[in-house]
C-alpha cells in the first residue's frame, strides 16, 4: 500500500469514528463556546476582548479534541492493531494529523462564529483570519497529534496534556491574537505570520520523527 | 578529580559572591539591586546550558537506547528545570524594587516560564509512565522538544518590543562597564561549573540507583 493511501486510511478511520460518534467536536467545541462566554462574561464582552477569547476558546478546544482520537484507540484497544499494521509510522501520524487538523477547523469556525455574535466582533479581515486559522490548524493538529501519543501511555496523562500542549502552542496564541488584532484595526501585522510559519515548520518537521520513536511498543 | 572539581566550583562561587557584594559598584539607576544580576544571567546561562545538555542526551538516548544518555538527559531536565525556576525568581525579585512590578507580561519572562513548565513537564511525564522504559523515552522526546524554546527565549528580547533589555554582550559588542563585568563573568564560570558538577552528581546518583 502506497504512503498516500495509508495516511488517507486512517485519516478516514478517524473522522469517520468522529462523524459517528461527535465525541471530539461536540464535547470539545461546548468546553469551547462555554470558555467564550466566561471569558466575555469576566471581560465585559467588549470588541477588544474579542481576539483573545476567540484564539483562548480554540486552544483549550483543541486541547480536548486533540486527545480524544489517541484515547478512543486505548479504550478500544486498537492502538496496538494498528502499529502492528505494515509501513512506516509516520504515515499513521499524517494520517492523524489531517484527521485532527479537520476537527480543528470545525471547531475554529464554530467559535469564530459564536465570538462574532456574542462580542459583536468586526468581521473585516477575514481573509486575513481565515489564513492565520489555516495556518495556526496546522501547527497545532501536528503539535496535538504528537503530544496525545506521547501521553497515551502515562498515567493522569489528560492532566498532563495541557501541561504540555498549552506552554508548547503560546506562539500560536499570540500570534493568532495579534493578526486577529490587527485585521480588525488594519494595522501592520509585524513578525506574527513569520511566528506561525516558524511554529508550523518546526512541529511539522519534528512532529513525524518524535511520533515514531513515542509510539513505539 | 571529584574533589577537585567541587573545591573549584565552590572556590569560583565565593569569588564571585565576593565580587558581586563588595567587587561590584552600585548602578547608577538600579542601585543595589544590579547585584541581583550577577545571579540571575549566570542562572538563566546556567538554565540553556542544561537544557542543551539535556536536548544532546535525549537525543542520543532515543537514537542509541544507551542507559548512559538517559543518566545524563534526566540530570539535564532535572537542572534545566531549577535553573529556569531560579532564573524567574530573581527576575521577580529584582522586577519589583526597579520595574515596579513583580511580573510584567513579556515576551522574554513569558518564553521563560514555558521554558521552566515544559521540563516541569518532561519529569512528570517520566515518573507517571505505565513503564519505566517508556518513561525515558517519552521524557527525552520532551526533552528534545522543549530545547526548541531556548532560542525562543534568547532571541525573545529581539524579535519582540520588550520591557526587559536586550543583551548586553553579543557579537555586536559589550555593553557593560568593565567594574561590573568581571563579577558578571565570574559568576558566569562559576555557575556553568556548578551546573557542570551537578550535571554529574546528579547522572552519577541516577546511574548508582540504576533507575531512569
Amino acid at each position: 500500500m502506497k504512503a498516500w493511501r495509508r495516511v488517507a486510511a486512517v485519516a478516514r478511520k478517524d473522522l469517520l469514528l468522529e462523524w459517528r460518534g461527535r465525541d471530539a467536536v461536540l464535547p470539545a467545541g461546548s468546553f469551547g463556546f462555554a470558555v467564550l462566554l466566561v471569558l466575555g462574561l469576566v471581560s465585559g464582552g467588549g470588541g477588544k476582548a474579542a481576539p483573545s477569547a476567540l484564539w483562548v476558546s480554540v486552544l483549550l478546544a483543541a486541547v480536548l479534541a486533540a486527545g480524544r482520537g489517541a484515547d478512543r484507540e486505548g479504550e478500544e484497544g486498537t492502538r496496538e492493531v494498528l502499529l502492528l499494521y505494515p509501513g512506516s509510522r509516520e504515515d499513521l501520524f499524517w494520517g492523524r494529523w489531517l484527521a485532527l487538523c479537520v476537527v480543528l477547523l470545525v471547531l475554529a469556525a464554530g467559535l469564530w462564529c459564536a465570538q462574532v455574535l456574542l462580542f459583536d466582533a468586526p468581521t473585516r479581515g477575514a481573509g486575513v483570519l481565515i489564513l492565520a486559522g489555516l495556518l495556526a490548524t496546522a501547527g497545532l493538529g501536528a503539535a496535538g497529534t504528537l503530544l496525545a501519543a506521547l501521553v497515551a501511555h502515562v498515567r493522569a496523562g489528560p492532566l498532563l496534556m495541557p501541561l504540555l500542549f498549552l506552554p508548547a502552542t503560546v506562539p500560536v496564541l499570540l500570534a493568532g491574537v495579534r493578526l486577529s488584532e490587527a485585521a480588525a484595526s488594519g494595522a501592520p501585522a509585524g513578525p506574527w505570520w513569520g511566528v506561525l510559519v516558524v511554529f508550523d515548520l518546526l512541529f511539522l518537521l519534528v512532529g513525524p520523527a518524535l511520533f515514531e520513536l513515542v509510539v513505539e511498543g | 578529580m571529584r574533589a577537585f572539581a567541587v573545591g573549584g566550583t565552590a572556590a569560583l562561587l565565593s569569588v564571585g559572591l565576593f565580587l558581586a557584594l563588595w567587587g561590584s559598584p552600585p548602578d547608577a539607576y538600579q542601585g543595589e539591586y544590579v547585584r541581583i544580576m550577577y545571579v540571575h544571567v549566570p542562572a538563566a546561562l546556567s538554565a540553556y546550558g542544561a537544557a542543551a545538555v539535556a536536548f544532546g542526551a535525549g537525543a542520543l538516548y532515543l537514537w542509541r537506547r544507551d542507559r548512559r544518555w538517559d543518566f545524563v538527559g534526566r540530570a539535564g531536565a532535572e537542572l534545566a528545570a531549577l535553573f529556569s525556576g531560579l532564573t524567574l525568581l530573581t527576575g521577580m525579585l529584582w522586577g519589583k524594587p526597579v520595574w515596579g512590578v513583580w511580573w510584567a507580561w513579556d515576551a522574554r519572562l513569558v518564553t521563560t516560564a514555558v521554558l521552566f513548565l515544559l521540563y516541569v513537564g518532561c519529569l512528570l511525564v517520566r515518573d507517571l509512565a505505565d513503564d519505566p522504559e517508556r518513561g525515558r523515552r517519552l521524557s527525552a522526546a520532551v526533552a528534545v522538544l522543549a530545547f526548541l524554546d531556548v532560542p525562543v527565549v534568547h532571541y525573545s528580547v529581539v524579535w519582540f518590543r520588550t520591557l526587559h533589555q536586550g543583551p548586553s554582550i553579543s557579537l555586536q559588542g559589550v555593553k557593560l562597564a568593565p567594574e561590573f563585568l568581571l563579577p558578571l563573568a565570574v559568576n558566569a564560570v562559576a555557575y556553568l561549573a556548578l551546573l557542570s558538577v551537578l550535571l554529574a552528581e546528579r547522572a552519577r546518583l541516577a546511574s548508582l540507583e540504576g533507575e531512569g
